[in-house]
């Protein structure tokens, strides 16, 4: 294993003006991985991923691609190719010539050129489109088409700014496996910036949250999933009841009940995941349980989900499986909260 | 396999001199600094200057540097001052009638014209632009004179026994070309901001019925107001400045503020011609300030944003 | 759109208001020119179509030299124009003070023609002297140069304009995928901007070809001892009046204008079609 990571964000930050897109985040990628940039739009990760890219300069800090710093050099002399939302394709080019577009630059001879374009649209599934104009070409061809732009160059890193944003919920799922596919197959670092949480599970061996500007965690999407270190990534992936409250004698508070922590140490606030909150219809003979409201209940199929306002507290998501329903739960009905106190997580941060 | 080949980011760079040139942080984005310098230097520098030329010294066939107001005394205590304030009027009313004449297309262009043929029917207003100013002024006499095509129609019809003689070689056949060489701004310039008004304003004001006057005044006016005013200082500041009409088409005597200054070079007289200059563009400047601070004249950018 | 329910006849009123203004600004054209195919001149009774008089015009050879410098002015300012045009419009996407820089490039249309002249014509003048005491050569007189000059600063805009527009169109994702696929700044503008905004240069080409064909105050002030067609022709009248050879004159003005506007649009619909 190559122990110098392909890519390496080192103390990086943009401000424009007065006004900052990206405070000075550190993170490295390792080789062959699919790393995904998580988080809410104007968070700074599509500002992350063109500073990688060279296409804006970063205020402070260095980029290193394979532990060369290139903070100077612009996106052409990079070893990276880039994959865009949208209207990236040259329209005045035909489906073959916007994939061989990096190649001729690079002037290949002509029939290696034709060989490994071929070879590419085959792996992106569109051989028999090359004399298409990309405004002939549905949504989901054209981000093909784009890939395929960028894994021809065979550079050392793939950078994808939102690939599948602009296609439809199915085509995005689709889509979001044969990425992984391809990826596995080719071995290239990925680096891939969305919003969707789905998608960054989906594809993702390592997740990077950033959210106003700042990397808040990363980990492997079981990681940031069931053991979110901060109390922004338990609000943002998945969902979550979150709390916080008054520390008393060493404890959070919530409402007027318990605590429903043991450590010593005072969280700032804990989370659980909804599908692992027990609903109670009468009061359990537990030590530690929470009245609340149900305020909503939504029929989702194979699972339902309520939102419950606790007694004095917030209103939190509770994830049951439908047939549960039939126990008489309905909206405005008093139910009790408990959990295994091994599922709450605790965030100081 | 795909280790093979490089991207070349790392191939020892040698680079030739025009990549050097071109790069991003090259000589080459000096380049587009160019237009910018050309206008400071060829327009924004000689028409400030003429401020500074106003107050020269006359000499017989030149100017030297000095501070005299002797040239605005000449302008203020001669009958050129009459002829600039004659031209003053006879501008307002220009943009009066072209406003009157030129604003209800743009309403209506923007209004009823299908989206797609908008910018097409504007475009129709480009042609007569580009044919030369000179041209049409010109052209102008042989329509308007004794025996021209209107006083011919018009007999033919009979509206009239004799022929009109007011209609060339005299301040209406100035307004007539001033008129008709500038019209076509307020179309675009009427045009232009009520672009920027979206849709669903119109659709709104026949929702909710309001007759024609009301929507006028309440709704379109205030929204073109920019571009309104924006096109009648061109108009008025070109009307009071185009030497040209009055040359080709006003009767002898007939100036404005253009045959004063042409006169005053001709005469060689620098100083008094960039007073005058410097007066024009003092007061265009000071009316389109005006205008900003009371429309926002920005908004007439937003396409260009 | 809105016209679905109003009444026919009032869209159908609206649209010959609109068609006719745009005639009556085209008529006096239109007017000359078909006299200045008239045999017998303005105001004869009988119309003989000819040609004659244009024939006349190319024996003059002082018209000969002054159609020469009108078309290597035009050649030499567009030469240079629409590259500034496309310089500008550039300048303007990347710059962060656009509304002053868009009011500096627009205010030449709005100052008077023989105000702008007769500044800059003191200003040749001045900087003339002032360049000829410091290195003895006089590189300000008079010339094609200060013709071509101030032809430029009414040119530009309308250049700019265009581009602008144009280049309004074109996605910026595209610049930068091109520069991830490996092309540097010139690259990617020359073979993934250009060949999309060149519609709008060639507008903007043809424009600036007409208004540098036309142009008569700013020549007149600023050009050195030659005559162009339009400064010619504006002394010719002056001198003799309304002659056949001054139609005829007019006429080749419009003419050529009018050619130039029918090739931009046979040039737009072809690409439409295609």
């Amino acid at each position: 294993m190559n122990s110098v990571p392909a890519v390496e964000v080192d103390g990086v930050s943009k401000n424009y003006g007065s006004v900052s897109a990206l405070k000075p985040t550190s993170f490295a990628v390792p080789e062959g991985r699919y790393f995904v940039l998580l988080g809410p739009s104007g968070g700074g990760k599509t500002t992350t991923l063109r500073m990688i890219a060279g296409l804006i300069r970063p205020t402070t800090g260095r980029v290193r691609i394979g532990g060369r710093d290139v903070t100077d050099q612009p996106a052409n002399r990079r070893d990276t190719a880039m994959v865009f939302q949208g209207f990236a394709l040259f329209p005045h080019m035909t489906v073959e010539q916007n994939v061989a577009y990096g190649l001729e630059l690079r002037r290949l001879p002509k029939d290696e050129l034709r060989d490994r374009t071929a070879a590419m649209l085959r792996l992106v599934g569109l051989t028999g489109f090359e004399a298409r104009r990309p405004s002939a070409l549905s949504g989901g061809q054209q981000q093909r088409v784009q890939l395929a732009r960028a894994l021809v160059l065979q550079t050392s890193i793939v950078l994808l700014d939102e690939p599948l944003a602009a296609l439809d919920a199915t085509l995005r799922k689709d889509m979001c496996f044969e990425l992984k596919h391809i990826q596995e197959s080719v071995g290239t670092t990925f680096i891939h910036v969305t919003h969707n949480q789905e998608e960054a599970m989906t594809v993702a061996d390592e997740i990077a949250l950033i959210a106003a500007g700042t990397l808040v965690e990363s980990g492997s999407p079981r990681e940031v999933y069931e053991t979110p270190r901060c109390r922004f990534t338990a609000e943002f992936i998945g969902e979550n009841a979150v709390f916080s409250g008054p520390i008393v004698e060493g404890a959070l508070r919530i409402g007027g009940a318990a605590p429903f922590v043991r450590d010593a140490e005072p969280p700032l606030a804990i989370s659980v995941a909804a599908e692992n909150i027990d609903l109670h219809l009468q009061q359990p003979d537990l030590e530690q349980t929470l009245p609340g409201t149900v305020v909503d209940v939504f029929y989702l199929g194979f699972s339902a989900l309520l939102h419950v306002e606790v007694d004095g507290g917030p209103v939190v998501p509770v994830r049951l499986l439908s047939k549960e329903l039939d126990a008489g739960i309905k909206s405005g009905g008093r139910v009790w909260l408990s959990w295994d106190p091994d599922h709450a997580r605790m965030h100081t941060a | 396999m795909f280790r093979s080949f490089n991207a070349g980011g790392t191939a020892p760079a040698r680079r030739s001199l025009w990549q050097v040139i071109v790069d991003d942080h090259g000589p080459g984005r000096i380049v587009l600094w160019i237009p910018l310098v050309f206008m400071v230097a060829f327009f924004l520098i000689p028409l400030a200057l003429t401020l500074v030329w106003s107050v020269f010294e006359r000499t017989m066939f030149w100017m030297e540097p000095g501070f005299t107001l002797a040239a605005y005394q000449d302008f203020f205590g001669s009958g050129r001052v009459d002829s600039f304030l004659n031209s003053v009027k006879s501008a307002a009313v220009t943009v009066a009638v072209a406003f009157i004449l030129g604003f209800p297309i743009a309403v209506f262009v923007r209004r009823s014209v299908p989206a797609h043929a908008q910018h097409q029917a504007v475009l129709l207003f480009i042609l007569p632009f580009m044919i030369s100013e000179v041209i049409r002024l010109f052209a102008l006499r042989p329509v308007l004179g004794r025996n021209g095509i209107v006083n011919d129609l018009l007999m033919s019809i009979g509206l009239v026994d004799e022929p009109i003689s007011a209609l060339l070689f005299t301040p209406t056949s100035v307004v007539i070309g001033e008129v008709l060489s500038f019209l076509p701004f307020m179309v675009f310039c009427g045009f232009l901001a009520m672009e920027a008004v979206p849709d669903y304003v119109f659709e709104l004001c026949d929702d909710i019925g309001s007759g024609l006057v009301v929507t006028l005044r309440r709704v379109i006016i205030p929204l073109a107001a920019p571009g309104i005013f924006a096109a009648a200082i061109f108009i008025f500041v070109n009307s009071l400045g185009l030497f040209l009409v009055p040359d080709l088409l006003g009767g002898p005597g007939a100036a404005n503020a253009g045959t004063l200054v042409v006169n005053a070079i001709a005469a060689l007289d620098f100083p008094l011609a960039m007073a005058i200059a410097a007066i024009m563009v003092t007061m265009m400047v000071a009316l389109l300030l005006i205008g900003h601070w009371l429309f926002d004249l920005t908004k007439l950018l937003e396409p260009f944003r | 759109m809105s016209h679905d329910y109003e009444s026919r006849w009032v869209y159908r009123a609206k649209w010959t208001y609109l068609l006719s203004v745009v005639g009556v600004l085209m008529l006096p054209v239109l007017y000359t020119l078909w006299i200045s195919f008239n045999a017998n001149g303005f105001g004869a009774a009988e119309y003989d179509f000819t040609v004659f008089w244009y024939v006349e015009l190319f024996k003059n050879a002082e018209i000969r030299t002054s159609l020469a410098w009108t078309v290597l002015i035009a050649a030499i300012v567009v030469a240079i124009t629409v590259p500034m045009g496309v310089m500008a419009a550039k300048f303007y996407q990347r710059t962060r003070f656009k509304v002053p820089f868009v009011f500096l490039m627009l205010s030449p249309l709005f100052v008077p023609a023989d105000v702008t002249a007769a500044a800059l014509l003191v200003y040749f003048k001045n900087l003339n002297r002032l360049v000829e005491g410091l290195i003895g050569v006089e590189l300000f007189d008079l010339s094609l140069w200060t013709a071509v000059a101030g032809q430029i600063t009414w040119c530009l805009p309308y250049a700019f304009v265009v581009i602008l527009v144009t280049m309004g169109r074109f996605r910026p994702e595209q610049t930068e995928a091109a520069r991830t696929c490996g092309a540097d700044a010139w690259q990617a503008f020359w073979q993934v901007e250009f060949p999309q905004i060149r519609p709008g240069v060639f507008s903007a080409g043809a424009f600036v070809t007409i208004l540098s064909f036309n142009e008569y105050v700013r020549t007149n002030f600023l050009k050195g001892g030659f005559d162009t067609f339009p400064t010619y022709l504006v002394s010719y009248m002056l001198n003799t009046g309304m002659t056949p050879e001054v139609y005829a004159m007019a006429g080749l003005v419009s003419l050529v204008s009018m050619a130039a506007i029918g090739l931009v649009l046979v040039v737009a619909l072809r690409r439409r079609i295609g």
